[in-house]
């Protein structure tokens, strides 16, 4: 659980409505038949996948700490502690696991296991492995915390080290049919969350009780997370306000978030009206499902990512808001990749020029921010197949239907 | 509940030690440390939102621009804020930062909690400096890097 969400639970349940689970919620059920977890062999496969792409690289090994990046390829789940544990893995020949501690009893997919006694001697059995590998050029994940590669270095006389996103991005980036389908069923939770929320939306709730029902609604399916809801006016900051909310008629509400499922992240905002919109509304509405529309159409194989984002962004430019980043109007990227991270690489954003391949999983999120009135999201997650894009979910029809 | 008063005692004391260690400036991402010296939690996600507090002068905060409103809910030590948009390097704005305020040279104190990328953004476009941990002289300065990190502004529009 995030800090946000535990905020907005405790907020929730001091106002007595954790206890008074609302119907809608209550007949939810678990979601998780059939789910099938990733395979070692395709964990084997993915770290050949690096290896060959450390070659292509010229990099000797690459470091990893507890993180996503280490999942994907062990399946293994540390926390980045106090006390340092990390893998390096070579250009060529098997894992070097250097854990302190409990993470000892958990590298997976073999390798060697030099469990190290403090974070001197870890450090040393690091840049023992390095040495070991014959590593000139070493990549680090770009998650390892500054301390530990400060640590790393300082055992590794002589190495230069470099980003490691060429070798892990680079498998992260293409999605396997396993993967898109954990991906499916964490959207698919998703969307069942929040209908069963919205049927809970009622005149004076709060934002946080609104937040609270999606994450009841979630743990009801059998899936952990949360997500934030924002009233009114304040929809038009991408990422809400701590300023408090009550829900009137006539206001917007946007809510963004999602689950995991094995670790795939979904990612979903829909933004719907309460009570009856405007013409304003409306308007705006509808533009931003156009926008929506034109990202998805240009998600094509071959296409560049930098115009995916265009063509949301000229939507939204003829329609008579920004241009570029400027309010009111879109003032972030058109989308993101996801995967195990629900930002991950690669985006869709001006300047990348990442040519679209098939596997590639992205949101496709152009929000319309109209500070002073309101703002306009509309999130689903596509993935690219060798005929076109996919959406996981099928797209909000309306402004006072949020679900296709 | 600490006042803005606290916080710029706080980081004049963090100044002092930089001065004692021998840095120009310290570099922060969101977590223990920043929230110590200036109160401001932020989740830290791939949108990099950093501080940069110099030996002399004021803090600079370098964050992304369409995360400013909310921001500004948050920060109250410092007035010195830098966008970067979601075409531009924000390692760029750190590097003018520390330009700015004299750091043209010699070592910088980079927060051990900060992630490699971010680290390496920096170098990239300050590569005169020399990027050592800030730990001796917040742990000095009287930092509590026991506290969790966290708060608003996970990365998930």
């Amino acid at each position: 659980m995030n800090r946000r969400v535990f905020m907005a639970v405790a907020a929730a349940g001091a106002a007595g409505i954790a206890q008074d689970v609302p119907e809608a919620i209550r007949k939810l059920r678990p979601m998780l038949d059939g789910v099938v977890p990733i395979t070692d062999a395709e964990r084997r496969a993915r770290i050949d996948k690096a290896q060959r792409l450390m070659g292509e690289n010229k990099l000797g090994a690459i470091v990893l700490e507890g993180g996503t990046s280490l999942y994907y390829f062990t399946g293994t789940r540390w926390n980045q502690g106090e006390r340092i544990s990390a893998m390096v893995l070579p250009a060529k020949g098997n894992l070097v696991w250097i854990p302190q501690g409990a993470d000892a009893k958990t590298t997976r997919m073999g390798g060697d296991v030099r469990v190290a006694s403090s974070d001197e001697d870890a450090y040393k059995k690091i840049g023992q492995a390095l040495k070991d590998a014959g590593a000139a050029r070493v990549g680090v994940e770009e998650r390892v915390r500054f301390g530990v590669f400060d640590g790393i270095r300082k055992e590794a006389p002589g190495v230069e080290f470099s980003s490691a996103d060429a070798v892990t991005a680079g498998c992260r980036m293409i999605k396997s049919a396993a993967e898109i389908a954990l991906l499916q069923r964490a959207n698919d939770i998703t969307i069942e969350a929040y209908r069963a929320a919205f049927a809970t939306m009622r005149e004076g709730m709060s934002n946080h009780e609104l937040s609270a029902n999606i994450q009841a609604a979630f743990s009801a399916l059998g899936a952990r997370g949360g997500a934030m809801a924002i009233f009114g006016k304040y929809t038009a900051f991408p990422h809400g306000s701590i300023a408090p909310q009550q829900l009137r008629s006539g206001d917007l509400v946007l809510i963004d978030d999602g689950v995991s499922v094995e670790g795939y992240q979904s990612d979903i905002t829909r933004t719907v009206i309460f009570g009856k919109p405007t013409d304003r509304q409306r308007y705006v509405w509808d533009l931003e499902r156009k926008a929506q529309d034109a990202a998805l159409n240009a998600a094509q194989p071959g296409a560049t990512c930098e115009s995916v984002d265009a063509a949301a962004r000229n939507v939204i430019t003829k329609g008579g808001f920004g241009p570029g980043y400027k309010t009111p109007g879109l003032p972030h990227r058109t989308g993101h990749g996801i995967g195990l991270d629900g930002h991950e690489w690669t985006n869709f954003v001006k300047g990348n020029k990442t040519k679209i391949q098939p596997g590639m999983c992205f949101s496709d999120e152009p929000t319309i921010a109209i500070y002073g009135e309101f703002g306009v999201r509309l999130e689903d997650c596509l993935y690219v197949t060798e005929s076109g894009p996919r959406m996981f979910t099928k797209q909000s029809p309306a402004i006072d239907q949020p679900f296709g | 509940m600490q006042t803005t008063d606290d916080f710029k005692a706080r980081i004049k004391k963090a100044q002092d030690a930089m001065k004692e260690f021998g840095l120009g400036a310290i570099v922060l991402e969101p977590g223990a440390a920043m929230t110590y010296l200036t109160g401001v939690r932020w989740g830290k996600s791939e949108r990099s939102f950093i501080v940069v507090i110099p030996a002399k002068g004021e803090p600079v905060w370098v964050l992304p621009g369409f995360e400013e409103m909310r921001a500004r809910e948050l920060i109250h030590v410092g007035d010195d804020i830098r966008v970067w948009q979601e075409d531009e390097s924000p390692f760029a704005l750190v590097a003018q930062a520390l330009k700015d305020r004299g750091v043209a040279q010699g070592r910088v104190g980079m927060d051990d909690a900060a992630r490699f990328f971010v680290y390496d953004g920096v170098r990239k476009n300050a590569s005169m400096l020399d990027y050592v941990s800030a730990t001796p002289a917040l742990k000095s300065a009287g930092v509590d890097m026991s506290q969790p990190a966290g708060g608003r502004g996970r990365g998930k529009q």
